[in-house]
Parts: C-alpha cells; structure tokens; sequence
C-alpha cells in the first residue's frame, strides 16, 4: 500500500524528473523573480510589468536559519507530539530568496553558506495517514 | 506647519489584568494624561487612536470611539489608525499631522490593549493569498523565528555571542527595576537569562518581549495654546511613517529578491532617518532612544542601522555600559518591551511618554542626564515604520 501524498497548498511546487522546483513567476522586463505567482510586477522601478510563469531551484545557499523550539501557533501545521524542526532563508541560484523548512536531522550541522537543495517532503499527516507535503532545503 | 507640542502624557502600568477592560485601561491613561497636561476632556478636538486587532473597538478596530463613548459624547472626530504594531506611532503621526496642518489645537493620542495568552499568530486572515498565512502554514515560521534568522545571520557576520545577546536582556531589566509602569522589575543575572528556554534558536525566552495589557495616552497641541498651560512644554521636532523598500533583504511572505546589499528593517531606517532630516539633527545628536526591541538583537542592530554607532560596534558599547541611561548611547531606559511586555498598539504611545518624562527630568532613577532631543521608533505587520523625535 503507498501513501497518499498531497500538497499543503496546491501550486506551490511541483516535482519533476529532476527534483523539485518552486513555481512562481518572472517579469520579463526587470528580470525579478516572484514567488509565490504575481499577476504584476511589484518593483517600482519597473515601468513595464511583463510577467512569465517561471520555475526556481534546486539549487542555492542558506543566508540564515534558525529552529523553530516551540509549536508555532495555527495556521501552522505540525504532528503530536512536537518535534522541534529548523528552518532557512535560502538564495537560489536564480535570484530568488526563499524561507523554507530545512531538512535535516542534526540543526547544529547547520550554517550560514551551506549549499542546499529544494526537496518535498511531508510537513505532517492527515488522520487518514495521507502525507501532507511541503518545500524544504536539504544541505548537500 | 506649525510647532507641535507634547502637552501632557499618562499610562496605566503594563502587566496582565484579568479583572479590567481595554477600556479601564484606556480611561486610566487618559484621565492621566488630561491631569498632566491640565486641560479638561471637553478642550479635546479630536482623537487619533490605534486599531486594535485583540480587544475592544466592537471588533472592528473602532478603539478611538470606545474611549470617546467612556470619556463623554462630544461629537469629536475620530481616527482610528491600524498599522499592526505600528498602530500606536502611526496614530501619534495622523495626530501630529492635524495639530502641525492647522486642522486642530489639541489632540489625544491612545493606545490600549488587553492581549491574548501566549505568541500571537501573526496574520489575521486564513486566505491563501495572504503571504503570513502561507509563510505560517507551509514553513511554520511565526514572529520570534524571523527575529531568530535575523540574529542569527548577526551573529555569523559579526561574531555576535550568545553571552552578549543575554547582556542586552540584564541591562534591560536593571533599568526597569526603576521603572513604575513596567511589568517586570526584578534584576536577572546573566545565568538566569541564559538559563532560560531556547524559543527559537538562538533566542531565549528572556530575550523575546512576552505580550502584556496595558495603554498609554499624550495630549498634543499647537505651540499657541501650548503657551496657555505650560512654560516650557516638550516639542515634537519630527514624526514620520514609512513602510518597507522593495529591496527589504528579509523576506515577509515566502520569498524576495536576492538583495545586491545589506537592507534590513527598511521601514524602521526609513522612518528614523526622515524623522531626524525633519528634526535638522543627526544620529549623533540623540539624548536617548526608545526602539522597538520585540528580541535583543533589534537593541544591537537598529542603532548601527541608523548611524549611531558603527556596524558590529553595538555589542562593544553593551559591554561598556554605554547603553545605559548614563552612558554615551543610552537606549531603552524605560526597560523597554522586554521588561514591559508588548501591548502592541499601546507602544508607540508610551514611547511618547517615556521621551516626555525624559526631557522633562521627571524619570527618576533611570534619568538620562540632561536628555534634550531623544527618538522613538516602533515597527508593525505589514512593513510599517514610524518614528517620532521630540526635543526640549
Ligand atoms: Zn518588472
């Protein structure tokens, strides 16, 4: 029996042959990456919003991280009983700085400058046991 | 514009009251504030309130008519100003703006809240455009984790230490024991803060603000009726609001762009530093500075940010005690949110009355010597900034 995968939100991410990928957009006059998608370009130094459906990762470096030692309150999803987890601010290789879950098991192997690649895996489970699955970075 | 002067100031404590209302709260900041300044409730034009998101306004963020409803039914006009955190700074600006504009003599600035148990949840809406709620829902990252990244990213680039962040938290809490209004007045050794639970990596809980009830209130007015009350009043040499730049190098939902160079906290820099342009001073020409100071790291990082000290330069000065109400860069001498808690829209208010207090001579044992021009600065959801200089 597999389990049932879905996504925390639907059109976030996707995963692809060749790993994951944030889906977002591109303004094709001042190159700025979007994440998630904008219907307008929000750099006001930009004159001429021209927005393209883009795809960002897998790769990039952590700016910053931290761990996340208590349950965050709601919206935020966890299972009981809590396991603290860490987090990041990751810059793509495409431009794009990103938060996201950091997937691993040691946070103190963590720092500043570690290369990282975007991977999905579950954020927690459904009482039906279907996995609910987010973006995170895992060091490389 | 006109001259604007900060009349009188009133506050009830900060803490936790199960017992009182929002509108206790308010009513007892007011009534002092009155007192202070010597006008009576009916010599009040108008109002510019903060909007609360957690009690009383009917829900609506309506704070500004709960305390006009309380105080007597004049008819007077009401603002009520919603910035998130920033709602008190930005009510005390609508309220300065009006005096400064020619649109009314004398104003009441007030901010109150009574706050729920524990972190707040950040965002107010479960909307899947709303970038909090995803940045909540698909990271699981509330307000003290994006203090935790910017600390942290501080302490790689400088070499901060986590002895060092414990210190901004003692110093805090050595001032406060001074300090009527605060909520927390005992002093806290260096290993008592250390001691305390990591809350979100590197930050303990005695290095982040808790939430507290509590309200504050100032009567404003123009510098021809501020004659007819008082010789030698405190003046608002600048008020500004801001939000943040687009190049913010901290990202607020889930993502931004790469920045091309260091640009945090862009809607605190950016208010701060129009504040002293309208001022006609310079960072170096400041007495003392109430900052907004949710987590210690804000105490080491806003004074480089605006050009008080050199950058890294700010953990140095902690260590020499020239933070302190005595020393030559003193911040936070009421004790600020760390020992105050934070009562959100309350904040900016009381920065208003601890700068007045300050440039009066009137703070006691925390007084900061001969203090002449002095800043406040609040920061709120949303990328609001205000700031506010006031000079004797
Ligand atoms: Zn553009």
């Amino acid at each position: 029996m597999t389990t049932k995968r879905i996504p925390v939100i639907d059109g976030l991410f996707s995963d692809t042959a060749d790993g994951t990928r944030l889906l977002g957009s591109r303004c094709a006059s001042c190159n700025v990456p979007y994440f998630p998608k904008s219907s307008l370009c929000h750099n006001p130094d930009c004159t001429g919003s021209q927005m393209e459906d883009a795809s960002f990762g897998p790769h990039g470096t952590v700016w910053s991280y931290s761990i996340q030692n208590y349950p965050p309150p709601p919206p935020a999803r966890y299972d009981e009983p809590y396991k603290p987890y860490a987090l990041g601010v990751v810059d793509l290789t495409d431009g794009l700085r990103v938060v996201g879950r950091m997937a691993v098991d040691d946070p103190e192997s963590l720092k500043a400058g570690c290369k990282v690649e975007l991977v999905s895996e579950p954020l927690c489970t459904e009482e039906d046991g279907t996995e609910v699955i987010t973006w995170m970075f895992r060091p490389i | 514009m006109r001259d604007v002067a900060v009349l009188g100031v009133g506050m009830h404590p900060f803490g936790k009251f199960a017992d009182k209302s929002v509108t206790d709260l308010c009513r007892d900041a007011v009534v002092a504030a009155l007192a202070d300044a010597g006008v009576q409730w009916r010599d009040i034009e108008a109002v510019a309130a903060a909007s609360s998101r957690f009690s009383g306004g009917k829900g609506w963020g309506l704070n500004g008519n709960d305390v006009v409803e309380d105080m007597g039914s004049t008819g007077i006009p009401v603002y009520n100003m919603s910035a998130g955190c920033a709602a008190g700074g930005n009510a005390f600006n609508v309220g300065y703006a009006l005096v400064a504009g020619g649109i009314y003599d004398t104003i009441l600035v007030v901010g109150g809240e009574k706050m729920p148990k524990g972190f707040i949840q950040t965002s107010g809406v479960e909307e899947e455009t709303d970038p909090e709620f995803l940045r909540q829902r698909c990271v699981g990252m509330p307000g003290p984790s994006f203090w935790a990244l910017l600390c942290r990213q501080r302490m790689e680039e400088f070499g901060t230490t986590e002895e060092q962040l414990a210190k901004v938290a003692v110093k805090a809490h050595q001032v406060a024991v001074h300090n009527e209004n605060a909520r927390f007045r005992k002093e806290f050794t260096l290993e008592q803060v250390l001691g305390s639970n990591m809350v979100s990596d590197p930050l303990r809980l005695f290095e982040i603000c808790p939430v507290s009830d509590g309200a504050a209130a100032v009567v404003i007015c123009s510098a021809e009726k501020a004659k007819q009350f008082s010789s030698n009043p405190v003046w608002v040499a600048g008020s500004t609001v801001a939000t943040m730049s687009f190049d913010d190098g901290l990202p607020r939902g889930l993502a931004g762009v790469v920045p091309s160079g260091k640009s945090f906290h862009s809607e605190a820099s950016t208010a701060v530093e129009r504040a002293l342009a309208q001022a006609g001073a310079g960072p170096q020409d400041l007495d003392l500075v109430e900052l907004q100071d949710n987590t210690v790291y804000y105490e080491l990082a806003f004074p480089e940010d605006w050009g008080m000290c050199k950058p890294g330069e700010a953990e140095h000065l902690l260590e020499t005690g020239e933070t302190l109400p005595t020393g030559k860069m003193p911040i936070n001498p009421s004790g600020g949110f760390l020992c105050f808690g934070e009562a959100t829209t309350a904040m900016g208010v009381f920065q208003v009355c601890e700068l007045t207090w300050q440039l009066r001579g009137e703070a006691g044992a925390r007084q900061v010597p001969d203090a002449k021009l002095g800043l406040g600065q609040t920061l709120g959801l949303g990328g609001n900034g205000t700031a506010v200089v006031l000079k004797r």
